[in-house]
């Protein structure tokens, strides 16, 4: 085995496990506070990116400058979700939450491609071609910048949730509903403001991997189903093990893509998931529920 | 109050008739519009119904697209020169069905349109949907024209009611290997090695298969030094390309989708791998109009070798004229003038039945020779198992911002360029 080829299946499979990290935050907050499992989740991320791409192709903003503007709009956009639709599921059975969850991101994806049809799109900004070469390893600097802002916002949910009053009142209502609406926090608001956090954390994810991927309407799911193995890897509600879970799957599917056919590599993470939920249903970080 | 409501709740006799009277026309209206149906199929069809079964909408939704337009271009092309003579100038009408890229759905799209009055299909362009509506079409006794589908199982069923103009997978390989050697017979710096790079959905492995079929079966001296398959919707394919890269190729043989087209040429173009060139062996992904707005220079030079459209006929620059300012789209591709030529068969057999039952469609379908078309090589004709003999594919070639056929030399445009310019210094 060559080993210039297996560091450099190490480094991208670190940057790539950086956002995918951002993006399983935002389901497993969502998950800690509300129990709900957001299964739009892809498909916020895609309208995340489609915001993106437009202010980047109309205004010439470059999507790492644009997450100023595509973070709060998410925001708002996961803001309204939670007050309008999910709220009133939030002590529905299970299956009906999911039935909405994936309602909305059927609507979702219809809405992008009745608004902008299902073109390929591809944005081709300043950095989507740059690569920093060291000896023989290849460095993207898309990626790297991608990691970097993914890890710093990850920071930066951590810290919201721990110093600031909101972030209190968020892990509150996540601890014990009841209790949290004793002491007088508006658990609704709390509710939806985590949902929105929640969701700009993937909006930013889909920013930052707009120079990346080619844009549709349908890459939603994929994105959904990865950030849900790597919260159950992590531990269903724990912000580190989305964190640490992301960082791993993001290096055993390109580990993978090396020492196995790389066709298997989807394999591999899937193999990781059945093997937790076999010997640690919990999750690396979760703890045990009653 | 009461009286107002009296007034507004009540119609007197005037309005009341008034009512029934405007009903009725509306009604009759309505019927007239909708084409009485029972009673036109026994005057004789005024209106003859085709049912189109194109992937619309899913994942290749773009793809779908561009064969809808072609299919209905046809329609209303033979409608302008007075539909079909020989039954009255009856015309033509298009039922859309969309399969979704789903082999049921399009299979219950294809049921949907035969219910409808369809009396011939023309579609799908994926294999797998394809070969479920050649299935029901038997079934059904439905004439089946397929515009565009490459598997060759699909026609060696045994059917007796389906039709293809598409070139068949095991051609494609076959064209490729002659024009591999031809590359390989012109260049002035030896190609040696080469990496095979597919993505791992049917359509992937299938052509990949073939390909290396054909290589070997010409005895086309190159070195496959290392097979690289890829999942369809990979979100990163660097640790592929780093493979690629590792093995020292002389030429990269690509077979991806449109996605995967622009994250593989990017991810060459960062780890700058060394390549004479880029040849594909007949994949999507690196003509169509939106490649060169997303990839700019890096879309140049890159070649491939899909079924083509024929530069030099005269009929295709007619046809692509008024494609092009009908659907404000780039010009016509494979998928647009496959699905074009789809209808024009089904048109071309209708007129020479003179009518609209099943076998003697089947039966002038048969007979089909076209000669003056759009698409590359001789004319259109059936062979027993309802395959074209005579369709096969050209080779491309990306050159300033435009894809040009340089070979077959007997329809090229112009010669090709090899060996290619790195990536990176395009």
């Amino acid at each position: 085995m060559n080993l210039t080829l297996l560091i450099q299946a190490l480094i991208g499979g670190f940057l790539v496990g950086g956002v995918y990290s951002l993006i399983a935050i935002g389901l497993s907050l969502i998950f800690g506070v509300m129990k709900i499992i957001n299964f739009a989740h892809g498909e916020i991320m895609m309208i995340a990116m489609y915001i993106t791409y437009w202010l980047f192709v109309l205004l010439k903003i470059d999507p790492i400058i644009s997450i100023i503007i595509v973070a709060p709009l998410i925001f708002l956009l996961g803001y309204c979700m939670q007050r309008f639709l999910v709220n009133r599921i939030i002590d529905a059975p299970e299956l009906i939450q999911i039935l909405l969850m994936l309602g909305v991101a059927i609507v979702l994806t219809n809405l992008a491609l009745f608004i902008w049809g299902p073109d390929h799109r591809m944005a081709a900004t300043r950095f989507s071609l740059s690569a920093i070469m060291l000896g023989g390893i290849t460095i993207d600097v898309s990626r790297l910048i991608a990691f970097g802002i993914a890890i710093i916002v990850s920071i930066g949910v951590f810290l919201f949730l721990a110093k600031t009053e909101t972030g209190k009142m968020i892990r509150a209502a996540a601890d014990n509903r009841l209790g949290a609406q004793i002491v007088g926090i508006k658990v609704n608001r709390v509710y939806a403001i985590s949902f929105g956090v929640g969701s700009a954390c993937v909006g930013i994810a889909g920013a930052l991997i707009l120079p990346l991927i080619p844009l549709d309407p349908y890459l939603g799911p994929s994105y959904t189903l990865t950030s849900f193995i790597i919260v159950i890897l992590g531990g269903m509600g724990s912000l580190l093990g989305a964190f640490i879970g992301g960082i791993i799957i993001g290096v055993a599917e390109s580990l993978g893509a090396v020492l196995l056919v790389s066709s298997l590599k989807e394999l591999v993470s899937f193999s990781i998931l059945i093997v937790i939920l076999l010997f640690r249903p919990q999750g690396l970080f979760g703890t045990r529920n009653e | 109050m009461e009286k107002i409501r009296k007034k507004h709740s009540f119609l007197n006799v005037k309005e009341k008739s008034f009512l029934i009277v405007a009903g009725t026309i509306l009604l009759g209206m309505a019927l007239v519009i909708t084409g009485f149906p029972g009673i036109t199929i026994a005057a004789g069809p005024k209106v003859i119904k085709i049912g189109s079964i194109q992937p619309a909408t899913g994942m290749i939704a773009e793809i779908g697209q561009a064969c809808r337009r072609g299919n209905l271009l046809a329609v209303e092309d033979i409608n302008a020169r007075g539909g079909i003579k020989s039954m009255g100038g009856a015309k033509l009408e298009l039922l859309l069905g969309d399969s979704e890229g789903k082999p049921p759905i399009g299979r219950s799209e294809a049921e949907r349109l035969i219910k409808n009055g369809s009396v011939c299909l023309v579609g799908a362009f994926m294999s797998s949907v394809t070969m479920a509506i050649a299935t029901l079409a038997e079934q059904r006794g439905v004439p089946f024209v397929i515009d565009i589908a490459a598997a060759d199982p699909i026609t060696q069923q045994g059917y007796k009611h389906v039709f293809r103009n598409f070139t068949k997978s095991s051609v494609f390989g076959r064209c490729y290997a002659d024009y591999i050697k031809d590359i390989i017979a012109h260049s002035k710096v030896p190609i040696k090695r080469a990496v095979l790079m597919n993505i791992d959905d049917l359509f992937g492995t299938v052509t990949a298969k073939f390909t290396l079929k054909a290589l070997k079966d010409k005895n086309v001296p190159i070195d496959i030094v290392a097979h690289i398959t890829f999942p369809h919707a990979a979100k990163d394919i660097s640790t592929e390309v780093a493979k690629a890269k590792a093995a020292k190729p002389d030429i990269l043989i690509p077979i991806v989708r449109i996605a995967s087209s622009r994250v593989l040429l990017k991810e060459l173009y960062k780890q700058k791998v060394k390549l004479l060139g880029i040849v594909a062996p007949g994949c999507p992904g690196f003509y169509e109009p939106e490649f060169f707005k997303d990839m700019r220079k890096l879309a140049n030079f890159i070649m491939d070798s899909p079924p083509w459209i024929n530069p030099k006929s005269s009929m295709f620059k007619e046809v692509n004229a008024r494609y092009q300012k009908k659907f404000n789209k780039g010009p016509m591709d494979t998928n647009s003038a496959y699905a074009y030529e789809g209808v024009m068969i089904i048109a071309d057999a209708l007129e020479r039945a003179k009518s609209t039952e099943p076998d003697k469609i089947v039966a002038a379908l048969r007979k089909t020779n076209i000669k003056e078309h759009i698409t590359l090589g001789g004319p259109i004709v059936f062979d027993k198992n309802g395959d074209n003999p005579n369709a096969i594919t050209g080779m491309l070639q990306n050159l300033n911002g435009r894809t040009r056929l340089v070979l077959p030399r007997e329809f090229a445009e112009v010669d090709y360029v090899f060996p290619t310019p790195n990536l990176w210094e395009r």
